[in-house]
């Protein structure tokens, strides 16, 4: 089973995330910011991280740069879910290294898909 | 009194009530996080109750299609606590900027220019989002 690291400081949009992706069958680890994020990354390995941009503590694109200097993380697909659409921060986040952007609310079944497709 | 001295005399409680006014919608948008997070709770509440007794209901393959898709629908529509929340939560922080900049005028605090908040949420409906894969 593939597992995925759903990070976000909102609790009601974790659930909504882990509840997506479990009903697809997807193991879900929850954090509720970068930081927490990156202390778990560390701690087990995932497949797949999806990261909100605007948290406390650390944001997703900072996040992101932390996990892309992981040993293990160089080719793990992370997406940003955000409410964030501009094409200045859409930049920054791919050249920090993410894979894709997602602007919230999300469909579930597009998520599914994405996930699907970068997921390996 | 001259129509002047009334306009010299108004224009200071003019600035401190406005700045006072700033403070009290600051602390009704806290009252309707609140009630943002208490109904957002419910609701997900109520939507986990339902969407466990679903799984253990049987149907047919076009009622569990038209489950799924209402299901997928709601999933979207209560994302709307997350962002109404950071809509507020940027309102708030122009507001007390605003209140700065007034309060400022007349030397209750240290002056400071309104900063430079970048709007996070241009989302007018609950409509899903754009997909780039890089």
């Amino acid at each position: 089973m593939h597992s995925i690291l759903a990070v976000d400081d909102s609790a009601s949009m974790r659930q909504m995330v882990a509840f997506t992706l479990k009903g697809a069958g997807y193991n879900v680890i929850e954090a509720a910011d970068g930081q927490e994020a990156l202390d778990k990354a560390k701690a087990e390995t995932v497949d797949l991280v999806l990261t909100d941009q605007n948290m406390p503590r650390m944001d997703g694109i900072t996040l992101v740069q932390n996990l892309r200097s992981l040993a293990g993380y160089a080719a793990t697909p992370i997406l940003i879910l955000t409410t964030e659409s501009s094409a200045e921060m859409k930049a920054k986040g791919k050249a920090a290294g993410a894979t894709g952007w997602l602007v919230k609310p999300f469909d579930p079944s597009k998520l599914l898909d994405v996930v699907r497709k970068v997921i390996r | 009194m001259t129509a002047e001295h009334s306009n010299e005399s108004s224009l200071p409680d003019a600035g401190r009530n406005a700045a006072q006014e700033c403070a009290a919608i600051e602390a009704d948008l806290e009252r309707l996080k609140a009630l943002f997070n208490d109904a957002a709770g419910r609701l997900l509440g109520s939507f986990n109750e339902f969407a466990s007794l679903e799984q253990q209901t049987s149907r047919n393959l076009e009622e569990r299609k038209r489950i799924e898709s209402a299901i997928g629908s709601a999933v979207t529509a209560l994302q709307f606590q997350d962002m109404a929340t950071q809509l507020t939560h940027h309102a708030q922080r122009r507001l007390a900027a605003l209140e700065i900049c007034l309060r400022s005028l007349y030397g209750e605090v240290p002056g400071r220019g309104i900063l430079e908040h970048p709007q996070p949420v241009r989302q007018a409906e609950m409509s899903s989002g754009s997909i780039d894969l890089f």
